[in-house]
């Protein structure tokens, strides 16, 4: 380091070491120009370019964002369009059901009375003829009871005289009436 | 030391002799053409070459811009990203939106010029010399008085600056000539010095490292023989290289963010009249 120092006082021709820290005029024309190039290039070139990609990225991206703020909304408002058709298809179902239930209830009820008040219908008839064949059974026994009679009686009479043939004439007439019965 | 003393017999003449390089030979460099003014060096070769990466880099990136951005496209995205949301909204405020190109241009084109020092068969930080960061430091200052008399008025703006706070007068005596000056000379003058002795001092330091390394690993040995005595330190100035590469690639980010963010500040105190 020492000769460095010593060589950085005592080398230099003109300057003494101060050409080391002052600005070379020539270097500062071209160090100047180089960055007033860069310096117009971005701002006139880069940042435009990428300031008007930034805003088309930006409404891009706003509008995507929208696109899908609206889409959901519209999922949405479909969605609880359809929650309220299924709730209504449920109602509807459930009316449905309700009713058939109701209508075979009654069907049944009608049945059911019917049944019963035709069977009451026919036990009834049943025991009114029952009832009819019995009356007219006993009405032709008691007529023929009594013709019976005026005939037995008929016949005694014709016969008195004779007590076998009386006899005769009381087994005739059971048999007779056993053989009509 | 004796080594050094060894070394400086030498005859400089013999090119295989160790030669410690004046700063004249890092720093200076013989017109490539032209002369006066317009005298075309190494260092002017790597400002236009800073220009043409720069530039190249935004143009190709940015020349079709697409909504969802390529691997290019998104670098550049990304470094105006964080001149934007670190630097310019950070110490500006939303007012600061529209310095975000020419705080881009500063940011990049220091980095560049500090990214040399490492850069193979470059490995000469532009910024090391004067040039740039004079020239840098001088926009920045323009940019901040005209913004402040643009924002503020003329008279408001240094009104604002000298007699904005609330102080007992015995403080403002002191206060208004070091504002003054602070305003006019050392903010410049810090932002150019700053910039520019980091990367001579990292240019050095390597250099340094890199000449012990050659040295002490060839330059004093015989034809023939080893210096046992020379190899150590050799091999450590071999091993420090590569730290000290890696350390010259963070200062180097570091100064373009600090010139860049303190560039920003100042303009900062032109667009709003508080402190």
């Amino acid at each position: 380091m020492n000769a460095l120092l010593l060589a950085a006082e005592g080398g230099s021709e003109g300057g003494s070491g101060l050409s080391i820290i002052l600005p070379a005029a020539a270097e500062l024309v071209y160090g100047a120009i180089s960055f007033v190039i860069v310096y117009f290039v971005l701002a006139k070139f880069a940042f435009p370019k990428l300031n008007a990609m930034l805003e088309e990225r930006s409404s891009a991206i706003q509008g995507r964002m929208e696109e899908a703020e609206r889409t959901r909304r519209e999922a949405d408002e479909v969605k609880s369009q359809y929650q309220a058709q299924l709730g209504d298809a449920k109602g509807e179902a459930n009316r449905i059901i309700e009713e058939a239930k109701q209508t075979a209830e009654s069907l049944r009820r009608d049945i059911v009375a019917k049944a019963e008040a035709e069977a009451q219908a026919i036990v009834s008839r049943a025991q009114n003829e029952v009832a009819n064949e019995r009356d007219r059974a006993l009405q032709e026994l008691r007529s023929e009871v009594g013709a019976l009679s005026v005939q037995l009686a008929s016949k005694i009479v014709e016969k008195e005289l004779d007590p076998a043939a009386h006899q005769h004439l009381v087994d005739e007439y059971i048999q007779k009436l056993s053989r009509t019965n | 030391m004796n080594l050094l003393l060894a070394a400086e017999s030498c005859p400089p003449e013999n090119p295989n002799c160790f030669h410690v390089p004046t700063l004249e030979e890092l720093f200076e460099f013989a017109p490539l053409f032209g002369e006066g003014l317009f005298a075309f060096n190494r260092v002017s070769l790597l400002y236009v070459l800073a220009a043409i990466i720069v530039c190249a880099l935004f143009i190709a990136a940015l020349r079709n811009p697409t909504i969802v951005p390529g691997k290019l496209q998104g670098i550049v995205e990304g470094i105006v990203g964080f001149v934007r949301d670190q630097i310019a909204l950070e110490v500006i405020g939303p007012a600061g939106l529209k310095f975000v190109p020419f705080l881009t241009a500063l940011f990049m084109f220091i980095f560049v010029n500090n990214f040399y020092e490492i850069m193979p068969l470059v490995q000469l930080p532009s910024t090391g010399r004067m040039a740039v960061p004079a020239f840098l430091a001088f926009t920045v200052w323009c940019v901040y008085l005209v913004v402040g008399a643009k924002e503020q008025g003329i008279i408001g703006f240094w009104k604002n600056a000298l007699l904005g706070i609330e102080m007992p007068a015995a403080v403002r005596i002191i206060y208004i000539p070091v504002e003054f000056a602070q305003l006019l000379i050392v903010r410049p003058l810090t932002l150019a010095i700053r910039l520019f002795a980091n990367m001579m001092a990292g240019h050095i330091l390597l250099a340094v490292i890199f000449i012990a390394a050659n040295a002490f690993l060839i330059g004093f040995h015989g034809e023939f023989a080893i210096n046992f005595k020379a190899l150590p330190i050799g091999l450590v100035a071999l091993a420090a290289g590569p730290a000290m590469v890696a350390f010259e690639l963070m200062v180097g980010a570091l100064q373009a963010y600090i010139f860049t963010i303190l560039a920003a500040v100042y303009i900062a105190g032109s667009v709003h009249a508080d402190h």
